[in-house]
């Protein structure tokens, strides 16, 4: 694109008038220092493909997917396996093996890994406190999923779970680094080995807007390393992405305690707000029912509130404040949601705690119980999240 | 007594204004604005028909589009017959849909009252007549002013430029179609005056003493001069006017055609001329958007991987899918406007799968709208011969109009008439404001 002669021109400009020498020099110099960031970023890819490191990623990727893919045959042919619930729990949890992913807005990403046979009580230890106010992203997961990060500017990139590094003990001086460019943030890392049996993929922003985007689309974007930023509003924020089917319902909580039921079907294409939340509460979970009955919400002191599916009302409109779980005098005294889920007995459960430490739960026994913590506990949950 | 406003209904922007007999007030119109007297042409129509103006249309545009889900869909448009000496046979015509677009942007609705062949448009599944989408914003406009003046507005009086169409029964309907959108919008009564005149009226506001005025109102669409007596107003005489359709969107095509085509392909030898024309469309604001159809995607993809230039391909593909030709025009029109008062800018513009970087100098801008410059000039001279005069014997010039702070422009007519008086009124509120002053006097 750099022509003799469009030097020649430039050239000419500083002749005629020699102000226009300091802003051509200055625009020039500008650019040449963004075409040599660009220019490490192709040298190191180059480097990686010339490594075979690239092969390799991609070599582990196709095996993993393969995996996946196996793994989803299996799932589909058991009795009662459904497309439409693809976003649903492995029918043998605790034969697989599952790994906790702890993630921060800098792009810093840990992996611990987690017992073959599941035991409830404390499975890692993060070095607390943690401040409850901004905790790391929870994600449970099996080793062989393919998560999606996606930054709030829309970016996104895909990478095996078994790729990232167990770190041993847990510390973020170790671990791996996805660093966002310029003033973007790590907003989310979802799990998407099932993408494939999903019909839509839905994508919610902290201000409680969500947008639907097709499977077929929703894979073009992964492969394009964009999915959208999601939010409409400029103080909005990416939240989350969920995989559901046609038949499926959205459900939205709020930190203060407001829920929300969408059905899928008619969530529009374009970014829609589906609850209307108060300037000072933001969402701490969007995920769809995926065919199971039991709800589960894990609040800030440890409790654990059950409602059946039924619960939900339909009928509210979108852009409602939605139906409140918890009263004013709770929300008042400090009472507030960290996390919820559409969840089976047979599940499995992963709470942060402010201390830093991270506790299994068998969900059926926290049902029953009603509380993640002793009565005089002076603990903290920050983030809640159960099998992905 | 009904109040009565002046309204610029230009091709970029708008104004409305109102006179109270000792100063113009220019009505803050576009709160969403940087300029907030100032407000964009430009309406935006929701998928449930919700119009939209000025800063709002644009960033709702924005918020609702670039990067958006699309979904084609085939449907029947129609049928063709077709019949030849022997033969009779129908053709059925079918078109693509994005049944995902939420909505669609126009902007130039002035330059439509000049096309005899527009005849209005489809939005979705209402279609909508040129005047109808006129009445659309000019009832904004109103709705706007009369909640600013706290009042109803009864009358209007209308700028139009000095000609619309060279053929005097076309300039006739134009100014009609525009008429009939202000009574439309609800405005009772509804004048014109030219534009040139009512940014003579500004001007003369502030003379003490009588002069042989000229004036230069070169705004977005087109160049309007006008000569004219001021100073007095019992003897205020107008000697000629003249006009051309040549204004600030000509200077914006010829930038793009004459810099910017080569980062999409122009001038590959590898390029099919199929995609040679695809890139040439890249120029027409009115043909990019009607490109985003899956044929025309299906040939992009297909050439990105057989072509010798990808990179440059990929780059046409996201500007027309990716709903990039709003901002891509607005980067050519800022670069511009920044070579008024400056020799160098740069025409940039980063978005996924495009980075588009164009060091541009004035001089480099000075040649490529060389040929405009050239008709401007043989038309300040006709209009000055056609006044009688002689270029020594008009006392000022006053350059109004987005357009006439190209300094181009502004050498021109200090070479013809002398710096001393070459004047400059404000760029986008001059004709408001006479056009306030004109529907004062009645």
């Amino acid at each position: 694109m750099l022509t003799p002669e469009k030097i020649e021109e430039w050239l000419k400009e500083a002749e005629e008038r020699p102000g226009s020498a300091v802003l051509l020099i200055r625009y020039i110099a500008n650019r040449l220092n963004e075409l040599s960031a660009r220019n490490e970023e192709l040298l190191a890819d180059n480097i990686a493909l010339r490594l075979g490191r690239k092969v390799e990623e991609y070599e582990s990727r196709i095996a993993n997917l393969e995996y996946q893919l196996d793994l989803l045959k299996r799932q589909a042919a058991a009795p009662g396996g459904a497309p439409g619930q693809a976003a649903g729990p492995a029918q043998a949890p605790a034969q697989a093996s599952w790994v906790v992913v702890l993630y921060t807005p800098q792009g810093q990403l840990l992996k611990a890994g987690l017992p073959a046979v599941l035991e409830e009580g404390a499975a890692a230890q993060l070095p607390g406190p943690i401040d409850p106010q901004a905790p790391p992203g929870l994600l449970l997961v099996g080793e062989h999923e393919e998560l999606l990060l996606i930054y709030d500017s829309g970016r996104s990139l895909t990478l095996p779970a078994a790729s990232l590094p167990t770190a041993q003990p847990l510390d973020w001086g170790r671990a791996s680094l996805f660093e966002p460019r310029g003033i973007e943030a790590l907003a989310a890392v979802v799990p998407v080995g099932r993408m494939a049996l999903a019909d839509f993929a839905i994508q919610a922003s902290r201000r409680g807007c969500l947008k639907k985007l097709p499977e077929s689309f929703f894979e073009s974007c992964v492969a394009k390393d964009f999915v959208g930023s999601g939010v409409k509003l400029p103080a909005d924020q990416t939240f989350g992405l969920s995989l559901c089917g046609k038949a499926d319902q959205m459900v939205l909580v709020s930190q203060g305690g407001f829920v929300a039921a969408a059905s899928v079907e008619r969530l529009p294409f374009t970014i829609e707000e589906a609850l209307r939340l108060a300037t000072n509460d933001h969402l701490v979970a969007a995920f769809p029912l995926a065919g199971r009955d039991t709800l589960l919400f894990v609040t800030n002191n440890g409790k654990a509130v059950q409602r059946d599916a039924s619960w939900l009302d339909p009928g509210l409109s979108a852009k409602s404040a939605g139906q409140a779980l918890l009263t004013a005098a709770r929300r008042g005294a400090g009472m507030r949601m960290v996390g919820a889920a559409a969840v089976t007995p047979e599940d499995w459960g992963l709470a942060l705690l402010s201390d830093g430490s991270l506790n299994l739960y068998r969900l059926g026994d926290l049902l029953a119980r009603g509380a993640l913590l002793p009565a005089d506990s002076s603990l903290e949950v920050v983030a809640f999240s159960v099998m992905a | 007594m009904t109040l009565r406003v002046g309204i610029d209904f230009g091709t970029s922007n708008s104004g409305v204004a109102a006179y109270d007999g000792r100063s113009v007030h220019l009505l803050p119109v576009d709160p969403h604005s940087a300029m907030p007297g100032v407000i964009k042409t430009i309406l935006y129509i929701t998928r449930d028909q919700r119009p939209y103006v000025g800063q709002e249309a644009v960033e709702l545009y924005y918020r609702q589009n670039v990067n958006r889900l699309r979904r084609f869909v085939k449907k029947w448009a129609g049928e063709i017959d077709v019949r030849g000496s022997d033969m009779h046979y129908v053709h059925d015509v079918y078109t693509f849909v994005d049944e995902l677009s939420p909505g669609r942007l126009l902007q130039y609705i002035k330059t439509a009252l000049r096309s005899p062949g527009y005849q209005g448009t489809q939005i979705f599944d209402r279609y909508y007549t040129l005047g109808e989408i006129i009445t659309l914003y000019l009832h904004e406009l109103k709705r706007r002013a009369e909640d600013l003046l706290h009042e109803k507005i009864g009358g209007v009086v209308l700028g139009r430029p000095v000609q619309f169409h060279s053929d005097p029964e076309l300039d006739r309907r134009a100014e009609e179609t525009l008429r009939q959108a202000a009574l439309e919008a609800g405005f009772a009564q509804v004048s014109f005056e030219l534009e040139p005149v009512a940014a003579a009226l500004d001007y003369e506001q502030g003379l003490a003493r009588p002069q042989t005025s000229m004036i230069f109102d070169f705004g977005g669409g087109t160049l309007d001069i006008t000569i004219m007596r001021l100073g007095d107003p019992a003897h205020r005489q107008v000697y000629a006017s003249r006009g051309l359709g040549i204004a600030g969107s000509d200077f914006d095509r010829a930038i793009i055609e004459k810099r910017l085509l080569t980062h999409f392909g122009l001038g590959r030898a590898s390029l099919s001329p199929e995609l040679q024309e695809l890139v040439h469309a890249v120029a027409d604001w009115s043909a990019l958007p009607d490109l985003s159809t899956p044929p025309v995607r299906l040939r992009l993809e297909k050439a990105i991987l057989e072509s010798g230039a990808p990179a440059r391909l990929k780059a046409l593909q996201a500007l027309i899918f990716n709903d990039l030709a709003f901002s891509f025009y607005n980067a050519v029109e800022t670069a511009k406007i920044n070579l008024s008062s400056q020799g160098v800018a740069v025409i940039g513009l980063k978005e996924k799968d495009l980075d588009l970087w164009e060091l541009y100098t004035r001089r480099q801008f000075e040649t490529d709208i060389m040929e405009h410059r050239q008709a401007v000039e043989q038309l300040v001279l006709e209009a000055v011969a056609a006044a009688g005069l002689e270029p020594p014997q008009v006392d000022a010039v006053v350059k109004t109009g987005g357009s006439s702070n190209i300094p181009a422009f502004g050498a021109l007519l200090e070479g013809l008439f002398g710096a001393e008086r070459v004047r400059s009124s404000d760029a986008f509120s001059s004709v408001t404001a006479g056009l306030a002053i004109r529907a004062m006097q009645g």
